[in-house]
């Protein structure tokens, strides 16, 4: 054996030992007689069934939460108003299978859709607001759908005007003109505003006056063929092909290219860019150039027909009956299916839906939320794999401070005993006499202003790692203390053995389980001190989301009562967490003592 | 003993010192200058020169042009002779402003210590007895569980439960607004104010209490005397809680004591969500106000709290168990 293997093979051992683990196989009945205390730990461990119970759980949670938020990446600042407080369920393409072979039009809200079929009947479907489920009159029969954040409306085919959903904001005062008119050619409900183009070109609107700012040029009424809407601003459609829009702002969106004005044939709006189809079957497209809307899709450029427009996305129906959607594909709504003999698209928020000439309905985009969304449209899934990484991470790296701490200076205050002993346990009592959780929050207003976001996570995990080590530090001591005065470390000392490998060879090894199941009990007391913090609103801020701060916006009534989904998941997930680290570091302290195990 | 009550009480002193330093120097490095609320903002935009005076006249009546050492001594010597300072939100001393978050506070605590062991006492002691049973496997799970759940997590639900779904107990506050009860009435509805806090700071604490009073009772009956007195012939009953319980009631005494800082202290979880007018509600908008002469006199508070509690721990053993010395 050369002498670097040798070397090799003692640091090995040294680990082996360290662990009791002995490589050498005895006989049964030795095997049972030598059992290592490490050995009988395990053993102790794994045959306690709640205490593995508790395992699985947690690592279940704890794979969950990395492999997941790896996965599917969160995007802190990302926000949607118009996806605000939706409840869990992936209801939202569920389309009523009278519909599915027999739709006459479609259209997108928010939330939900509302589709007419062949023998004029309505449907609905989606996420629907108590209003909503109000449906009109069934007796009737429709010809036309048309649907909004959260109201919608539908043309009867006595061309009478019909709408429901949200009635606030102006939203339920049909005008008279439009209630007397019999000419109706396109009915379009928007955020919080719907509005009627006649056959005789004329536009009409009603509702919330301050959600759009719109003005119709007197010279433009009479010459209207289509008009279509986003959040922000309506455009028109002229019978002459021109495209004019309805506000005078200087938007991206104003930049209606001149050249082509008079060739116009459909135009569509999103909340980023509008598109026209010209003659000629180009996509032109202006506006704001996020989310690749500008780079119209080979399959699409000169040969599109007609277009529509979601929130963030278009899709055009090609002159060969195909369809195809490009821009934002957050949830799948530019990735159109393969579709022949399309007629008709609608697109709405983040959700497409196309009818082809027998009447077959297909859907594709968002379904829905796993969890649903909280107060700014945030998907509360996303933000609990993120949260729960977050939340880990902290309560791992505050407990591997704390860790470190209590065994350094439990350590040192044990081994060498005397005046340093002395001054490192009244160091420890000083800290200790600390009130926790006031400290921290009056450490987290303080210094927590001035940092950064990450600066800020980092500070709370070190406050709580310098507030949590005492007990450790306390507990170490008394190990050492007792492990100092056993014979079997007289003897080691008898012997003159360096003191590096007594401390390391023949006492860590008995502090060390107890070190460890006090860190996994920390590791659970961490867990709810952030939480606690960051839901008093002391801890991690928004937007980066932990579980305890996921709770924060919580605190009223209506949430509690209504938006269940809001609390309860994240409320559910820590709970787990904590209680299954709580079951392993029972589990453990069991395990390890066999006093402890005899009760 | 009384040797070590007067080094233990010079040690207190000593700490307490070092801790005044301490959050005298956190408080200080606050952001933001509490003479600005002094001063009418208004007049920074009308008259900028008397708005410097008046800064000025507003910092050197709290005491702000000193250097640090002697700011220091001065609060020091003010919080030894009783006046805490002057609590810029509410424009009162600090003193009259603690009074009634500390009655409230109080009375909350006491209710839910009183109620933690008049159930965790016999469920302990039932399970310890039973050990191992399905009984005792039960709360043992049930106490994990307990002790595991974050505060505000039981909070919410027992708000859903018992105030939103059965509308029983009133959602947060400590009196009906909008009412003016006097004598009998008034405390009634105060304690139908106080219930929902209670029934949840009494659950949190279940799980921790109960395994405490279950260990320390099943240490008792491993004694030897236990064994003696089955051995005499004496009833199991007699066993129990004449022999066994009394000798296990020495941990859990010294356990109350442990409570002390609680006691006063407060929940800041719970009192913040249940908008109770306690210490730990006022120590939260003070900080969210920046009321630093309020919120220091409330660190001290805690910390001299924390002290004395670890003495009377200290004692406690001590009165409880004749073999600790204390040295």
């Amino acid at each position: 054996m050369s002498k670097n293997e040798k070397r090799k093979s003692s640091l090995l051992l040294t680990i082996r030992r360290l662990f009791g683990i002995r490589e050498k196989e005895t006989d049964l009945l030795k095997e049972e007689q030598m059992q290592s205390p490490f050995r009988t730990m395990v053993r102790n461990f794994v045959t306690n069934k709640v205490a593995m119970f508790g395992m699985i759980v947690f690592l279940l949670i704890f794979g969950t939460v990395f492999i997941g938020s790896a996965i599917y990446p969160l995007d802190v600042n990302q926000q949607d108003t118009t996806q605000q407080n939706i409840s869990p369920g992936f209801n939202m393409l569920s389309i009523p299978s009278a519909l599915k072979d027999n739709a006459q039009d479609v259209a997108v809200g928010s939330t939900f859709a509302v589709g007419v079929d062949r023998d004029g009947k309505l449907y609905q479907w989606g996420k629907l607001t108590e209003k909503l489920q109000k449906m009109p009159d069934a007796d009737k029969t429709y010809v036309q759908v048309s649907a909004g954040l959260n109201h919608a409306l539908a043309l009867t085919d006595e061309g009478k005007v019909v709408t429901w959903g949200n009635d606030r904001l102006g939203l339920a005062n049909i005008p008279f003109e439009v209630k007397d008119a019999t000419d109706i050619k396109q009915i379009a409900a928007g955020y919080q505003v719907s509005f009627v183009v006649t056959e005789s070109g004329d536009v009409y609107y009603w509702g919330n006056p301050n959600a759009l700012t719109i003005s119709i040029p007197e010279e433009l009424q009479g010459t209207v063929d289509k008009l279509v809407l986003n959040l922000t601003t309506a455009f028109v459609l002229t019978k002459d092909g021109r495209v004019v829009m309805l506000s005078n702002s200087a938007t991206p969106f104003a930049n209606i290219p001149e050249e082509i004005q008079g060739t116009v044939v459909d135009i569509a709006a999103n909340d980023r860019a509008v598109a026209a189809v010209t003659s000629d079957g180009q996509v032109h497209v202006w506006g704001t150039n996020d989310y690749g809307l500008f780079e119209v899709p080979e399959a699409a450029q000169g040969k599109a027909a007609s277009i529509s427009g979601g929130r963030f996305h278009f899709t055009v129906i090609t002159q060969d009956g195909t369809v195809v959607s490009w821009g934002n594909d957050l949830y799948g709504q530019s990735s159109a299916p393969e579709l022949q003999n399309v007629v008709s698209t609608d697109s709405g928020y983040f959700q497409s839906y196309a009818i082809d000439e027998d009447g077959h309905l297909t859907g594709w985009g968002l379904k829905g939320y796993l969890f649903g969304t909280d107060q700014y449209g945030r998907d509360v899934a996303l933000r609990m794999l993120a949260g729960g990484r977050m939340t880990m991470t902290i309560g791992a790296i505050a407990v591997i401070i704390s860790t470190i701490i209590g065994v350094i200076i439990g350590g040192i205050s044990g081994y060498y005993g005397g005046w340093l002993d002395n001054l490192l346990m009244r160091f420890t009592e000083i800290v200790m006499s600390l009130p926790f959780m006031p400290l921290a929050i009056v450490l987290s207003a303080i210094v927590g202003n001035r940092l950064s976001e990450v600066g800020r996570i980092s500070m709370i995990m070190v406050i709580l790692g310098l507030l949590s080590w005492p007990s450790l530090a306390r507990l170490v001591r008394a190990q050492i203390l007792s492990a100092r005065e056993q014979e079997y470390v007289t003897a080691a000392k008898a012997m003159g053995i360096r003191e590096f490998t007594l401390i390391f060879r023949h006492i860590l090894p008995n502090v060390i389980t107890v070190v460890i199941v006090n860190t996994t009990l920390a590791f659970a007391s961490c867990l709810l001190t952030e939480s606690s913090l960051s839901f008093l609103g002391f801890g991690v801020v928004e937007p980066s989301p932990t579980w305890g701060n996921m709770l924060n916006s919580a605190q009223n009534s209506d949430v509690i009562a209504d938006m269940w989904w809001r609390w309860v998941f994240p409320s559910i997930a820590l709970s787990l967490a904590v209680v299954s680290i709580n079951l392993i570091g029972d589990g453990m302290r069991d395990a390890i003592d066999p006093k402890s195990n005899e009760r | 003993m009384a040797k070590y009550l007067i080094k233990r009480f010079l040690y207190m002193i000593f700490v307490f010192f070092i801790v005044s330093i301490l959050m005298f120097a956190i408080t200080k490095s606050v952001p933001g200058d509490p003479a600005l609320k002094m001063v009418n903002q208004q007049l920074a935009s009308t008259d900028p020169a008397r708005y410097q005076i008046a800064l000025e006249e507003a910092r050197q009546s709290l005491g702000l042009d000193q250097p640090l050492p002697i700011q220091y001594v001065k609060w020091m010597a003010n919080t030894l002779s009783g006046n805490f300072g002057f609590s810029l939100q509410y424009r009162r001393p600090v003193i009259e402003v603690v009074g009634t978050p500390m009655f409230n506070t109080v009375a909350l605590n006491l209710c839910s210590l009183i109620l933690v062991f008049a159930i965790t006492i016999p469920l302990g002691i039932i399970s310890a007895v039973k050990k191992r049973s399905a009984f005792d496997q039960a709360v043992q799970v049930g106490s994990i569980i307990g002790y595991s759940l974050p505060t505000f997590v039981i909070a919410l639900l027992f708000i859903y439960l018992f105030a939103l779904k059965i509308q029983i107990f009133p959602i947060s506050g400590s009196a009906t607004p909008g009412t003016d009860y006097t004598g009998l009435q008034r405390v009634g509805d105060y304690l139908y104010h106080m219930a929902l806090p209670l029934l949840v700071s009494t659950f949190c604490s279940l799980g921790g209490i109960l395994r405490y009073v279950r260990a320390a009772m099943i240490d008792a009956l491993r004694e030897d005397y236990i064994r003696t007195a089955r051995a005499k012939g004496l009833r199991e009953k007699v066993v129990i809680y004449s022999h066994a319980f009394r000798n296990a009631l020495i941990p859990i005494v010294t356990i109350i004591t442990s409570w002390f800082v609680s006691i006063f202290g407060g929940s800041v979880v719970i009192e913040s969500i249940f908008l109770w007018n306690g210490l730990g509600n006022t120590i939260l908008t003070a900080l969210r106000n920046l009321d630093s002469a309020l919120y220091l006199a409330m660190m001290m508070f805690y910390v001299i709290i924390t002290l004395i509690g670890n003495l009377l721990m200290d004692i406690a053993y001590c009165i409880a168990d004749p073999r600790v010395k204390l040295q």
